[in-house]
């Protein structure tokens, strides 16, 4: 309490200083807290409220949870959401790791940082025109990848418009958008670990793959446990890219979380119900980024 | 006993596989790189060449821009790309001012609470934007900013990234250098413009370019608060090809080079300090 009197009414040199420290940080904590904080709480706030169009609001309980909750529509866009997630999330870690090892072993700088920006290249990319851009590549009829794949003598697919074959389509795109942001990532932490750690290894004459699991991997732990929660969450937010294809179909099959939140807020104006799922998604990710950190995070040692 | 070359110390087998994984880094590329390929090459075909059974790679005429000019006809794209590029200056902008501002405070004083302030930032990358998003909108309807600029970048003006790096970055700066300018009789605000701005600058470039980019990008926020067509951003522009019961991809890939070229651009002429911010981002987990 004193250090704020004193922050309000400086008695010296070094009060007026930090002062003006705080006064350099007010925005930014105005901006996230009237931008996020409150809003948050609002959420919180509005999902134990019924709001009619007009803005009168009636305080419910729970009866709002209990309606979200217990609604099917709901339960199979977690359910599609979590498919995509386990599609994507571990195709994209493991592909960029494999990716940014290949890439350190490229001796020629030139030629390192040419592939590296090609594998970089989609995340410039806004996720619309990606999407939009796959779709026509997964076109039945037109696209390139069922004539690709008429050419090895495989009968052309549905694709965006097959109840099974929608989701991994979806977490393709995802997949290629983020590879390279993960390489990147990835790259720069290999570059980091030490020579003398290979060649000692090399002295004691270990493997390739000893090499790999003995050296490299626990080196990277703190990266890959980052970037794992990094997909996660931006997975798990995935909205752009079938917002831009199939808008949840064909018959739900693509309904995401996010997209239903979308359209219950936006389309139907059910801000109540929308709002339950709010507080849904934050509390899901909340927990999962926690867990992920207490679980896996190891002491790192250097 | 005399040290042997490295270079000469290859055997066949590590020469193959480093072969081997020069080829498959190559291939990955390539596959990679695909698709923006495939986009370039429709949009310089006609629609009657994009239905052709069996499929042909290459277009009738490389240079056939139709497309084009088709796409600056039937949609005000050239407006669109206008509001996008507003909205992502003055987020990138903003972002600059305020981050650096925040920065500095969280990196070169201690003022009650400091920590906790800075931890409580960091946990809004918790937060997911979805979480928020029916209460925003409400505050800016309330404020009457639907459907305007002021609507669209009001949430995106600064980013928790942004302050983390720039923190990072003055944390760098030698404190004798900030007692040197106060000894000199600079105010702390002058010590920001003439000390703390000028030596980071790799750190704004990195912020501006970053920050326009996602700006750029953003599709889920404008689409809510954005009606009227005039007022649409490019990344919803493109959707307007998309609204037909046949699409005609010619246009819509035509439309998708000109909103990834601008900021494709961007991203390759200046990509060291992209890769630098993601690094940044990357290594403090």
């Amino acid at each position: 309490m004193r250090q704020w009197f004193r922050l309000a009414f400086p008695r010296t040199f070094r009060d007026r200083q930090n002062r003006a420290g705080f006064l350099f940080v007010l925005p930014a904590l105005v901006f996230f807290g009237s931008v996020f904080l409150l809003p948050l709480a609002q959420s919180v706030m509005y999902s134990f409220y019924k709001i009619a169009p007009g803005g009168a609001k009636e305080f419910v309980g729970l009866r709002l949870y209990e309606k979200v909750l217990t609604d099917s529509t709901f339960w199979t866009a977690v359910k599609n959401t979590v498919q995509l997630l386990l599609f994507s999330v571990p195709a994209t870690v493991i592909l960029a790791l494999a990716v940014a090892l290949g890439l350190n072993r490229i001796i020629n700088l030139t030629w390192r940082n040419v592939w590296a920006a090609m594998y970089f290249l989609p995340f410039a990319t806004s996720l619309v025109a990606a999407a939009l851009v796959w779709q026509w590549i997964y076109d039945p009829v037109y696209g390139f990848l069922n004539y690709a794949l008429s050419l090895v003598g495989i009968p052309p697919q549905k694709w965006l418009q097959s109840l099974s074959q929608v989701l991994p389509a979806i977490a393709a795109v995802s997949v290629w958008v983020r590879i390279g942001f993960d390489t990147m990532i990835f790259l720069a932490a290999l570059q980091s670990i030490p020579q003398e750690y290979y060649e000692a290894a090399n002295m004691d004459g270990a493997s390739a793959f000893q090499r790999l699991r003995y050296i490299t991997l626990p080196l990277l732990n703190a990266q890959i446990i980052m970037v794992c929660i990094l997909e996660l969450i931006f997975n798990f937010k995935v909205f752009d890219q079938v917002y831009a294809t199939t808008q949840g179909g064909p018959a739900g099959a693509s309904l995401t979380v996010i997209m239903l939140l979308y359209d219950t807020a936006f389309k139907y104006f059910r801000f109540g119900d929308a709002s339950v799922m709010a507080v849904f998604v934050f509390v899901t990710l909340m927990i999962v980024t926690l867990l992920q950190w207490r679980l896996f995070r190891k002491p790192v040692e250097y | 006993m005399p040290a042997r070359p490295a270079r000469l110390s290859l055997s066949l087998r590590q020469v193959q596989v480093r072969l081997l994984i020069t080829l498959a880094v190559a291939c990955g590329a390539i596959a990679i790189f695909f698709p923006f390929f495939w986009m370039a090459v429709t949009s310089l075909k006609t629609a009657p060449e994009i239905q052709r059974v069996p499929l042909q790679i290459s277009p009738d005429h490389w240079l056939n821009l139709a497309n084009y000019y088709e796409v600056f006809k039937r949609e005000p794209f050239l407006r669109y790309l206008l509001n996008s590029a507003i909205v992502a200056s003055v987020a990138a902008f903003s972002s600059v001012v305020v981050s650096s501002l925040a920065g500095f405070g969280f990196a070169k004083y201690r003022f009650p609470g400091r920590d906790v302030f800075f931890l409580g930032i960091v946990g809004i990358l918790m937060v997911p934007f979805q979480s928020v998003v029916v209460p925003l909108y409400v505050w800016i309807n309330d404020l009457g900013l639907l459907d305007t600029y002021a609507g669209i970048v009001a949430p995106d003006l600064v980013s928790v990234f942004g302050v983390f790096l720039m923190r990072q970055a003055i944390e760098m700066i030698p404190n004798d250098y900030i007692d040197a300018a106060r000894i000199d009789g600079a105010s702390e605000f002058r010590i920001f413009f003439l000390v703390i701005l000028p030596s980071v600058k790799p750190a704004i470039a990195t912020l501006l370019i970053i920050k326009f980019m996602w700006s750029w990008n953003e599709f889920f926020w404008p689409m809510v608060v954005i009606s009227s067509p005039q007022m649409k951003v490019v990344t919803m522009g493109l959707m307007s090809f998309t609204n037909m019961y046949f699409i005609e991809y010619n246009l819509l890939t035509a439309a998708a080079v000109i909103s990834i070229l601008p900021i494709l651009v961007i991203f390759i002429t200046l990509q060291r300090w992209v890769v630098q911010a993601v690094v940044m981002s990357g290594l403090k987990g």
